[in-house]
């Protein structure tokens, strides 16, 4: 059994994975068929795998999954806005993803992780390297459309939405994140 | 058939609305389910008119009526 926090911990993970696969869903959903969306789809499919690997490892840990409101993701879009095209939806993903592994790689390090949970981490990174990568290369090419620097300054725009809401996560669920949140400082 | 009149039969054609159903004092977000279908809905109308636009373009435009501006300034430019 694990104690009371790390089981909130790991079901607010699995929301999350379950929030972002509805996320990736939604906006595969909007673009027209493509290589885009053909990339986002796999990505929403890897975040729907990542809430069973949860599961999977609460089970091993001896846990069924609390059920829990709101995941991170259902903030986003009222945090920074509605996405207008491609790009936008891009950089959206990119800074989402950034949160995500950084939360994943702060869990990694710090002390006392069960084993399951360290596994369950380095399975979740393999798919989110291969993340980062195809947005960081498709926003790559869509600078010579939508200009380097105006993608810069989404990516900006963006990543402060996405800093408001982390810190809202924080100061109402900071008591449960505990090492976790004080290690990000 | 103006820009307007093909507007309006796009943002039905996504909604599944008829397009006599969509007036341009419309407010956007209760035409959709949900955000994710206006993201749809402004993104097809891009593609449809060749135009681009920005989250910044978007700021204060609520109504299908300051929708339809928009597309008819852009297609101008």
């Amino acid at each position: 059994m694990i104690d009371s926090n790390l089981h909130w911990i790991l079901s607010f993970y699995r929301n999350s994975e379950i929030g972002g696969a509805l996320f990736f869903g939604e906006l595969a959903r909007s673009l027209r068929p493509s290589a885009i969306q053909q990339d986002m789809t796999r990505q929403f499919a890897d975040e729907a795998n990542h809430a069973r690997y949860w599961t999977d490892c609460m089970a091993s840990l001896g846990v069924k999954p609390l059920k829990l409101e709101l995941a991170y993701q259902n903030q986003y879009l009222a945090a920074a806005g509605m996405p207008t095209n491609l790009m936008e939806i891009l950089a959206i993903t990119q800074v989402f993803e950034k949160r995500v592994v950084g939360q994943y790689t702060l869990h990694s390090k710090s002390p006392n992780v069960p084993i399951e949970v360290s596994r369950t981490i380095a399975d979740i990174m393999l798919d989110e390297q291969w993340h980062i990568r195809w947005i960081r290369g498709a926003l790559k090419t869509m600078e010579s459309e939508y200009g380097a620097d105006n993608i810069r300054d989404t990516l900006k725009r963006f990543t402060a939405a996405d800093r408001e809401v982390y810190a809202r996560t924080i100061t109402e669920h900071g008591d449960r994140l505990g090492e976790l949140r004080l290690a990000s400082k | 058939m103006d820009i307007r009149e093909a507007a309006i039969r796009k943002m039905a054609e996504v909604l599944g609305h008829v397009p006599e159903s969509i007036t341009e004092d419309a407010v956007l977000t209760t035409l959709v389910s949900s955000s994710f279908v206006l993201v749809e809905m402004v993104i097809e109308l891009q593609e449809e008119f060749g135009v681009r636009f920005q989250q910044v373009d978007m700021n204060g435009v609520t109504t299908v009526g300051q929708l339809l501006k928009l597309i008819e300034s852009r297609v101008a430019d």
